[in-house]
């Protein structure tokens, strides 16, 4: 029912064709088909690698008298999701800002304070994690939602430190890319035998299929092996961290890809036009 | 200590090109060109691309080192064009692939939740008959 297709509303069928399964906020499940293997494969990566999201790179500890060492405090607070719709337009790079250390332009601050007074084990989440941004702030699905635990202290116990959360991609490290993986795939018969089974008996019980398969034609009994067929049917599926709206997720990786290619056409123009002078 | 930084990955560095263009000497109409700072996104891309033109007799891409952030790309192609010119073909074809899909992916995206109403509330109108029976 909720298996759209944009031939099936415009009736034509031609280059790339997107099939959405299913969408919510922070999953998603579409088909693309009729581009080459590369361009999914790109895509992929893109949305991995290349989708720009905030997360904590800088921790001040002030205060921390729990079991658990400054790094490890710091390292945790890192992967911790923040929501980061529209950090494309809203944040600039660090790096690139025209500030010495940091501002707000360029990254958002984020306070914990926190200190155990009841005799019990108390657990600090993210939850407690104060941002001095209301568009930045830790991830959570629902007012039930617990929050991520950062560590857990006795009575007596104290955590003050301060989080500078900045923009960045997957590519420099993965507590910035907006997707838990991606599922990729694709020909689930292995037609174009792109791979080979490890197998101890019988590959068809030992190798279910995936559930793409059943939108494909199953091989047919003894049919030669066609060596000039290509993939065409990409299945996609991931979650995301909670960061990023599924579908913007999509989205961003299609106009990064795009402005990648645009800035190497413009280079390649510019170099051309020296060439022709020299 | 001497660990490089972790965004020369993605960042170009100072007076560095993202890409130069080398002529053959052995070849003609053969030319290598260097990306910097991409990896194999761009460059497999780039090679599918290329080899999908019938002009283009030789068209491959290697990373040369996981350590150095460019990709090398080695094209050849038939006497009636350039390497350069096919490059900037197969740069105007994946950008104009890239914004259909975009393109229909919006339209999908903004169909998706009109149809998801649609059933909704063609749900909530037949319990609505049903419990009127």
């Amino acid at each position: 029912m909720n298996d759209i297709s944009l031939s099936a509303i415009t009736g034509f069928d031609s280059g790339p064709t997107v099939q959405l399964k299913e969408l919510e906020s922070d999953h998603i499940k579409f088909s693309l088909s009729n581009v080459d293997l590369s361009v999914a494969n790109g895509i992929r990566r893109a949305m991995i690698a290349d989708v720009p999201t905030m997360a904590i790179d800088l921790v001040e500890i002030e205060t921390n008298t729990t079991v658990l060492t400054d790094e490890f405090i710091a390292h945790r607070l890192g992967l911790i999701p923040l929501t980061s719709t529209d950090v494309d337009k809203n944040f600039a790079y660090t790096r690139e800002c025209n500030c010495t250390d940091y501002c707000n332009l360029c990254s958002v601050e984020l306070n914990l304070n926190v200190k155990c007074t009841e005799d019990r084990t108390m657990e600090v989440t993210s939850r407690e994690l104060i941002s001095q941004n209301d568009n930045i702030v830790p991830v959570t699905i629902d007012d039930q939602d617990p929050g991520i635990l950062i560590a857990k202290m006795r009575k007596g116990q104290e955590l003050k430190l301060k989080c500078i959360a900045k923009k960045g991609t997957g590519k420099e490290h993965a507590k910035w890319s907006p997707v838990c993986g991606v599922g990729f795939d694709y020909d689930p018969y292995n037609k174009l035998r792109h791979t080979t089974y490890w197998i101890e008996d019988d590959e068809k019980t030992e190798w279910p299929l995936s559930e793409n398969a059943k939108e494909e034609q199953p091989p047919i009994e003894g049919e030669p092996f066609d060596y000039n067929a290509v993939p065409n049917k990409f299945y996609y599926k991931f979650e995301t961290t909670g960061s990023m709206e599924a579908k913007d997720v999509v989205l961003s990786s299609l106009n990064i890809l795009q402005a990648k290619f645009d800035e190497l056409r413009n280079e390649l123009k510019r170099e051309q036009n020296m060439n022709q002078y020299n | 200590m001497n660990a490089p930084d972790r965004f020369e990955l993605f960042v170009l560095g100072e007076g560095q090109k993202k890409l130069t263009i080398t002529p053959d000497t052995k070849l003609p109409n053969a030319a290598t060109f260097t990306i910097q700072k991409e990896d194999h996104t761009v460059g497999n891309m780039l090679r599918m691309q290329l080899l999908k033109n019938k002009k283009v007799l030789f068209a491959g891409y290697k990373v040369p080192h996981p350590l150095e952030h460019c990709i090398i790309l080695k094209i050849q192609t038939t006497p009636d064009t350039t390497p350069e010119a096919m490059l900037m073909e197969a740069f105007d074809e994946l950008i104009k692939e890239f914004s259909t899909i975009r393109n229909k992916f919006e339209v999908i995206f903004f169909f998706f939740f009109f149809f998801f109403f649609f059933f909704f509330s063609i749900n909530i109108f037949f319990f609505y008959i049903f419990n009127l029976e």
